[in-house]
């Protein structure tokens, strides 16, 4: 908003010029207001510089009146000055409306209509969801509470075309909270070898899961157990 | 076991593994990028590339091989792939020699690979399984797990001969 302030500062002092290419408001250009010759400011020159002043106005959201007497744009700007400093009030209010725009009101403008961060909205909504669906599995199946440190036997399908429900015995030594796609890790000795594997914990495949040690750990992911030589499990 | 775990015990994290494995000034660091500013990350490990060092887990006769070309993928080999490796290290008396030129199917590797399903697996070593050109085995029997992958690789003969399908 600062930056916009400085530049509008810069086009206001601008309007001294006759060339001021209002072509840089955009969206101002549809709220831009015939210069109305009802206002008390008569001279044709004047005018036309004081409302494209009132637009900046108008967009910074004010309804600071432009004391519309013809003299000259300098003393326009030190009010406009004056709003720019204090940037916290952008919001003033005035007595009176000038009666030139009092006739239409301000398009694009309104008493400021506050909206909601659609990504945020989003966010919430996602999540919603995604609690709605770990419902879902878990009244269809029951799903016990995997930590690491847990000693588990699952057994699972799988899917390449194996005929049926390997049996897989491991100590969880990780967790990844995520949702439905919460994820752990299973880490097993196999013929020797040692094996990680990581699996979706509301996965159809997983037909059973369970728990048959807990042992006593002191953090969430036990990584350091790679370089431990685990007696076979 | 022991080998690997003096390759993994260092927390530093890829940057020690690639100064030590990938000298070849043209290839780009074909490891995946991750953010492994501080040593506390853990080990990323990646794809099987040229001068990787394998077991082989048959009985052919060779005990270490070099990968000089995964065939098939341009940042290098992973599970379930065919490698040309030379023989680096073999029994006195086997089916291949040291220095011989074999094509090998990677049937563990530290790199975890994906499933249909959602579930990851990955193993503690990187092993080898000699085949001839064919993809026949040329060993007649194959130690260790393998995973399922190889069934859908068309390695059927591997997964007979193993011991134990991960």
């Amino acid at each position: 908003m600062q930056s916009f302030i400085g530049g509008s500062i810069r086009l206001g002092q601008r309007q001294g010029f006759p060339r001021w290419n209002r072509a840089q408001f955009k969206s101002s250009a549809k709220a831009y207001l015939p210069s109305q010759s009802s206002s008390n400011a008569v001279q044709g020159t004047n005018n036309s510089i004081k409302s494209p002043n009132n637009h900046l106005l108008q967009f910074l959201g004010t309804t600071f009146v432009s004391q519309a007497n013809g003299v000259c744009s300098v003393p326009v700007l030190s009010p406009l000055a004056a709003m720019m400093s204090s940037s916290s009030s952008i919001y003033m209010t005035t007595a009176a409306f000038p009666n030139m725009h009092s006739s239409e009101p301000f398009p694009d403008v309104p008493t400021r209509i506050k909206f909601k961060r659609l990504d945020k909205t989003a966010k919430h909504i996602m999540q919603i969801v995604d609690k709605e669906a770990v419902e879902e599995v878990k009244r269809q199946r029951d799903v016990p509470e995997i930590k690491p440190g847990y000693i588990v036997q699952l057994k699972v399908e799988v899917p390449e075309n194996k005929r049926r429900l390997s049996t897989i015995k491991g100590i969880v030594i990780a967790r990844r909270n995520a949702g439905l796609n919460t994820t752990f890790r299973i880490r097993r000795m196999v013929a020797g070898v040692g094996v990680e594997s990581l699996f979706p914990l509301y996965s159809p495949n997983i037909k059973e899961i369970k728990v048959l040690d807990k042992k006593k750990v002191r953090r969430a992911k036990l990584y350091y157990l790679r370089n431990k030589m685990n007696a076979l499990r | 076991m022991a080998a690997s775990f003096a390759s993994r015990c260092s927390r530093v994290g890829r940057s020690l593994m690639d100064g030590l494995r990938n000298n070849f000034p043209n290839l780009p660091s074909t490891s995946r990028e991750t953010i492994c500013g501080s040593f506390l990350y853990q080990q990323q490990r990646t794809f099987i590339q040229m001068r990787t060092v394998l077991k082989v887990v048959d009985n052919s006769g060779a005990k270490k091989v070099m990968c000089i070309q995964p065939l098939k993928g341009k940042k290098g080999a992973r599970l379930g792939d065919t490698i040309i490796a030379s023989v680096k290290e073999a029994m006195p008396n086997g089916k291949v020699k040291k220095g011989k030129v074999v094509y090998g199917v990677v049937v563990r590797a530290a790199m975890q690979r994906g499933r249909c399903d959602g579930s990851e697996v990955k193993f503690d070593d990187n092993a080898v399984v000699l085949v001839d050109k064919q993809g026949q085995p040329i060993g007649t029997r194959v130690f260790g797990p393998v995973p399922h992958e190889l069934r859908q690789k068309k390695h059927v003969k591997i997964l007979t001969l193993a011991e134990h399908i991960a």
